[in-house]
């Protein structure tokens, strides 16, 4: 069962094509990497499926519904939620905010119960204790009360993932996570994301580190200059004539 | 009526070439460092109160007392610059700070100027005391010309300036990119400096110029500093030849208004474009430069 | 009891702002019991507590931009004004129509003015702000322009009214605590979290499901709220009403306050409100130098301690974390 379908998906930016007449399916459940070179149009495709962006053509299909251009924050009601390539996190909130904020989807409750505090006791309590269970997942329980604009770099991106994962999300979009992370921090965040999978939730990733993706990813889609080029297991796609022509000796230093 | 319309656009176009010299002072510091200078303004107060200084307790002549006058102003624009945009600049602080320190700015210098030089409102001579032309039943004052020519040779200047020397190509390119620019050994904080100090110079010709017309009082800064705001952002922010153009259209707009509806909707007919350029459409009459 | 003890532990981690709230509380105290024009000060303060405790959660929580709220307070300062004033209303009703009036004006402002961002949002704030102005030196029928409207009786219910001194201050000071409390309720509740997101990151709220638009207009709204009822405020305990009183000297004024007690905080604000309203004694005369001080003092903080005397307190605990 398909739980992302991208149907000719084009994105024009005046004369500069992007992302060119790509159509993917990905099915529920399991980790499905995109990669490809610098430029090659990855996080403005992700942007166009999330509504950050209206694609110039095709549709975006998500659960069976037509999101194409929808609004980031409707498709995230709907059960798709991103990550961002340059940590978006609310830097004066603190750690445990942060995750608390991605509760909101999930909770209700306006300016009648913030001003009476009482009555969203129990809702509140549940906050809590969901965001320090995350926080517990992703390792960070240690930090929840630092004001996440101190974290180190690794663990801000992990935090960004707790937060993401609060909004229990049935498709999670993950741009780069592993950038910038140091060999020890990956391995982490492949076990982290191989877990997520394995609760069931199916994710999406871009990513640049080869090994990285060839290790937790189920299948493995190339874009190169905007277009589709490949698609299938990691093992296929490594031998790919095309991919390997695109990323000119990207694949032999990964295996060196 | 007729008549009355076309005299109105007259001093419409007169008063509007006033506010895009206030609105090209704008373009200039925003291009080299993206601040809204909200003293800008005061510029244009203190351009015509140092003329008035200068003539009246000095006895100088209007050519000579306006030339210092603008210069002293161009320092002026330096030290704020100095005092108040640089630590800012250098402390990285968010723009909305670096507005609100301007307007800040603003006040200081207008109450600065009050505690010294009083409330009275001031005026000055008329550039040539001749009676006004008449042409096709329109009287134009000599100061009108005074004004649309000066604007017109300012204009001119500025672009020879940009697109000529050196010192104009370099601010052109701190303004595109700063980074890039530094690289190239262009000295980024000098050139916002000159900035500051020709956005100074402007406002102080645009002070100079319109104060015969009518008065100055250390409290004019601020109308002036919207309307050559308005005259920008209708001419689309950035660009000093959409100033102009935005600055007539609002000193027309704002002339028919006045003559059509009462001189009460002087304001809020200025305030109301600014109001719908913003809503409708913020890049302006020419679009945005960058 | 635990908020006692929460408290006294906020006030170990940051002695110099425990001493500055004590000697505020202090100072109102010493007002009230001795009497005299000081208290007329401390109106002030009390009513400028509530507007930039307003402000605060659409630019301190929110992150938005509003140089133009005093408009809010100016049109239901007027509209109570006016009523009471002119045409006999009662107080409660008057100041209730100038709320919803402002709230109204809000609400068909607010819409395309949000969409706006950086100086674009301020300089429509700023006109908006200046528009209101207009109007009431313009609309000299309504609003007696420059000369403004005088003799507005005080606030009360039918009989009973709150004539003297004191007995507004508590009054405001209730209003005013009342506003506090719902600030700090809405900081932290689900509600001031949004907010806050949305000063973060409006792209990671919008990936979280938040809506910010909507968002936005409510910070918006409820910020109005606060400056409508301070403007009503200010009219009944002064009994007077000019153009002036929300004119740009108000939006520095508030300004100065939000920064010098730290942009953000809900304490913060009220701390600013205090110090700044008490600090010069004089209230009703808009003094020559007090704006020119105001003016560089304002400059000043904003170059040298931006977050204000409430950042004091997150100082010493970053020392203290350093130390450790």
């Amino acid at each position: 069962m398909s739980l992302l379908k991208l149907e000719k998906v084009t994105q024009r930016f005046g004369g500069l094509v992007a992302v060119d007449n790509v159509s993917l399916e990905i099915k529920q459940g399991g980790i499905t990497a995109i990669i490809g070179p610098n430029g090659a149009g990855k996080t403005t495709l992700f942007n166009a499926i999330s509504g950050f962006r209206v694609p110039t053509e095709g549709r975006v299909i998500f659960d069976g519904d037509d999101i194409t251009g929808l609004a980031p924050e409707r498709a995230a009601r709907r059960g798709l939620v991103r990550t961002f390539q340059l940590a978006q996190l609310f830097e004066t909130l603190s750690v445990l905010e942060n995750v608390k904020v991605g509760r909101h989807l999930h909770t209700s409750g306006g300016l009648i119960s913030a001003l009476t505090p009482w009555r969203a006791r129990a809702i509140e309590a549940g906050v809590d204790r969901i965001a320090h269970g995350l926080l517990t997942r992703v390792g960070l329980a240690f930090q929840a009360e630092t004001p996440a604009s101190a974290l180190p770099y690794g663990q801000k991106r992990l935090l960004e993932i707790a937060r993401a994962l609060a909004a229990e999300p049935k498709l999670l979009l993950l741009d780069e996570p592993a950038a910038g992370l140091n060999r020890n921090e990956t391995s982490r965040l492949a076990d982290l994301i191989r877990a997520i999978a394995a609760q069931g939730v199916t994710v999406l990733l871009i990513e640049h580190d080869m090994s990285f993706v060839m290790n937790i990813a189920d299948r493995v889609a190339v874009l190169d200059f905007g277009k589709l080029i490949a698609e299938g297991t990691p093992a296929e796609v490594q031998k790919n004539k095309d991919v390997i022509a695109a990323y000119l000796g990207t694949m032999e230093a990964a295996h060196a | 009526m007729p008549e009355l319309i076309a005299q109105s656009i007259a001093s419409g176009i007169a008063i509007g070439c006033v506010y895009g010299l206030i609105g090209i002072g704008f373009c200039v510091i925003y291009n080299a460092s993206g601040i809204v200078n909200f003293a800008q303004g005061a510029f244009v107060m203190l351009g015509g109160m140092i003329t008035y200084i200068a003539i009246s307790r000095f006895g100088l002549p209007l050519p000579v007392a306006a030339v210092i006058s603008i210069v002293v102003v161009a320092a002026i624009g330096m030290v704020l610059e100095r005092l108040v945009v640089r630590p800012l600049w250098d402390r990285k602080s968010t723009m909305f700070v670096m507005i609100l320190a301007t307007l800040a700015a603003q006040i200081v210098i207008e109450r600065l100027t009050l505690l010294t030089a009083g409330d009275q409102p001031r005026t000055l001579p008329m550039f040539t005391d001749y009676p006004p032309l008449r042409i096709t039943g329109i009287a134009l004052s000599y100061q009108f010309f005074w004004i649309v020519g000066c604007s017109a040779l300012v204009i001119a200047g500025l672009a020879w300036f940009f697109a000529s020397t050196k010192t104009g190509k370099a601010m052109r390119a701190c303004s595109i990119n700063a980074e890039a620019a530094a690289l190239q050994g262009i000295p980024v904080s000098r050139m916002l400096a000159l900035s500051f100090a020709l956005s100074a110079a402007l406002g102080a010709l645009a002070g100079v110029l319109v104060t015969p017309t009518q008065y100055t009082a250390f409290n004019v800064g601020v109308p002036f500093a919207i309307s050559g705001f308005i005259a920008a952002i209708v001419g689309g922010f950035g660009r000093p030849l959409g100033a102009l153009v935005g600055g007539i259209l609002l000193g027309v707009a704002q002339s028919l208004a006045v003559v059509l509806l009462g001189a009460g909707f002087k304001n809020v007919a200025a305030l109301s474009i600014l109001l719908l350029f913003l809503f409708v459409r913020p890049t302006g009459v020419l679009g945005a430069a960058k | 009891m635990t908020w006692l003890t929460t408290i006294w532990a906020e006030a170990r981690r940051a002695p110099v702002l425990a001493l500055l709230w004590a000697a505020a509380a202090a100072l109102v105290i010493y007002v009230f019991v001795s009497g005299g024009y000081l208290i007329a000060v401390l109106h002030f303060a009390a009513i400028y507590v509530v507007f930039v405790t307003g402000l605060n959660i659409f630019m301190g929580f929110a992150g938005q931009v509003s140089f133009g709220h005093n408009a809010f307070a100016a049109i239901s300062g007027y509209a109570s004004a006016v009523l009471t004033a002119t045409h006999g209303w009662e107080p409660l009703p008057a100041a209730a129509l100038g709320i919803l009036g402002a709230l109204l004006c809000a609400l068909i402002v607010g819409y395309p003015t949000l969409r706006l961002r950086g100086h674009y949002l301020a300089m429509a704030t700023l006109a908006i702000g200046l528009i209101v102005y207009e109007v009431a030196v313009q609309w000299q029928s309504v609003t007696q322009g420059y000369m403004g409207i005088s003799g507005i009786p005080p606030l009360g219910i039918g009989r009973f009214t709150v004539t003297s001194d004191r007995a507004i201050l508590i009054f405001l000071i209730i209003i005013a605590a009342l506003g506090v409390v719902a600030a700090a309720g809405i900081r932290h509740s689900r509600l001031g979290r949004a907010f806050v997101a949305i000063a973060g990151s409006e792209d990671a709220a919008r990936a979280l499901g938040i809506d910010v638009a909507r968002y936005k207009l409510a910070a918006f709204l409820i910020s109005a709220f606060y400056a409508a009822i301070a403007g009503s405020l200010f009219v009944h305990a002064v009994g007077f009403v000019s153009p002036e009183v929300y004119g740009l000297h108000m939006v520095v004024l508030a300004f100065t306050m939000l920064y010098v007690g730290g942009i953000g905080t809900v304490a913060g604000a009220t701390l600013g409100a205090l110090v700044i309203g008490i600090l010069p004694e004089t209230v009703r005369r808009f003094s020559e130098y007090q704006d020119l001080a105001y003016g560089a003092l304002l400059i000043l903080i904003l170059i040298y301690a931006p977050g204000g005397l409430a950042s004091l307190s997150s100082l010493s605990t970053r020392k203290k974390k350093e130390d450790a």
